[in-house]
């Protein structure tokens, strides 16, 4: 066999033996995978979603997809809006928890964001941070309190505290919360966030 | 080159050839990672299945392979083994295979397997290619740890998660970003160098 041909073939084989090979770790490995991703968003549903004990897609599109949180009983406890925009440095993604009404927000989790360690990353701290979503007026857009307040109770019903040192990433979460606010009025106006119209489906 | 034996090709990588303090090779993963032990660890392992597997079966394969399209097969299969330890960390270790990211993917161009597979693995019988790749990757480890234990303690005054330093200390925010990999690396490349230095002179 000439040179030319024995690289081929070496090549080729070499090439068609790794990607068969990788076929079948995808192929074993792919509905583990799907079932983390699954995990992780029932996780956040629950976190943000109080009294759920389960959520089901009730409007879906890309990078924005409406929850509805169920009690044990199916009855509607809220909703999970699973949306995400820009940070300092990459996509913030977070779960928003609201409850049946649209009028008040449950809760905040922030699940996938890479701001700077230290400093933005506090966005995904609890105490400092998240816990001051809790229970905010969602009626009207909410703004950001600067300097941050010392404690929920001392902030008005429409702001959320500032993370010193992470303004930038704490108006980004904010920015993110108040679009998906406006996008879910709309949708709600629009009676696409209802469980029975997603039943007749 | 004196012949050495198989312990002594599993040792020279542990420090006359470690990948980081002497090679310096493979530094990405090495600044990038090492934020946390856990991180470190991970990144450590991974690599290590990479570097054992892609240089056993280098090795095993290294006479059918005619020399003009080496480093495209070595890559290859390189990249195959990467593609393996991505998936499998994704199915079963999601935590971390999301804190790792990017630096799974990129373990294919870590320069240490390709340097171990054309330097070694494509000279060497198989047994001591594995040897070779053993050490390497225990020295790897061992940097990669040294590395992540020192920026998680003085960066969040925690190691693998739990809280060793009291309430009293500030943790220094810049030891888990990447500036401070680069101080910590160059403070102990220099204290690896002073005393290689030393065990010379002996």
């Amino acid at each position: 066999m000439s040179l030319s041909s024995r690289m081929v073939a070496v090549l080729t084989s070499i090439g068609l033996l790794s990607g068969g090979f990788l076929v079948t770790v995808g192929f074993v490995t792919k509905e583990r995978i799907a079932f983390n991703k699954k995990m992780e968003i029932e996780r956040a549903i629950l976190t943000v979603v109080p009294g759920a004990s389960g959520g089901r897609i009730v409007y879906e599109e890309k990078d924005f997809t409406v929850y509805a949180g169920q009690d044990k009983a199916g009855q509607l406890a809220g909703f999970a809006v699973y949306t995400s925009g820009a940070g300092f440095q990459d996509k913030i993604v977070l779960m928003l928890g609201l409850d049946a009404a649209l009028s008040r927000i449950n809760g905040l989790a922030i699940l996938d964001q890479k701001e700077t360690p230290g400093l933005g990353a506090r966005i995904t701290d609890e105490g400092s941070f998240l816990v001051y979503w809790e229970g905010r007026d969602f009626s009207r857009p909410l703004s950001l309190r600067k300097p941050p307040a010392p404690s929920p109770e001392s902030l008005s019903a429409s702001e959320v505290n500032t993370v010193t040192g992470a303004t930038i990433s704490s108006q980004a979460v904010l920015g993110i919360v108040n679009s998906a606010r406006e996008k879910l009025l709309k949708l709600n106006q629009e009676g696409k966030l209802s469980l029975e119209g997603d039943n007749a489906n | 080159m004196p012949t050495k034996t198989a312990t002594q090709e599993f040792l020279k990588g542990l420090w006359e050839e470690n990948p980081i303090f002497r090679q310096i090779l493979g530094m990405c993963p090495t600044l990038a990672v090492t934020n946390a032990v856990i991180n470190g660890l991970a990144m450590g392992l991974a690599t290590s299945f990479v570097l054992v597997f892609s240089s056993f079966l280098i090795s095993l394969i290294k006479k059918l392979i005619p020399s003009q399209v080496r480093i495209a097969s070595y890559i290859v299969v390189i990249a195959s083994f990467v593609t393996i330890a991505d998936r499998v960390l994704a199915a079963y270790f999601w935590d971390i295979s999301k804190a790792l990211g990017p630096y799974v993917p990129l373990i294919v161009v870590n320069c240490n397997i390709l340097g171990r597979a054309e330097a070694f693995a494509s000279k060497n019988k198989v047994g001591r290619s594995v040897m070779d790749a053993l050490g390497v990757s225990a020295g790897f480890i061992l940097a990669l740890l040294v590395l992540s234990s020192i920026r998680e303690v003085l960066g969040s005054g925690t190691f693998l998660g739990y809280r060793v330093l009291g309430s009293w200390f500030e943790p220094w925010t810049i030891m888990v970003l990447p500036a401070g990999g680069f101080i910590t690396l160059g403070i102990l490349m220099a204290i690896s160098i002073q005393l290689e230095r030393k065990r010379k002179e002996r």
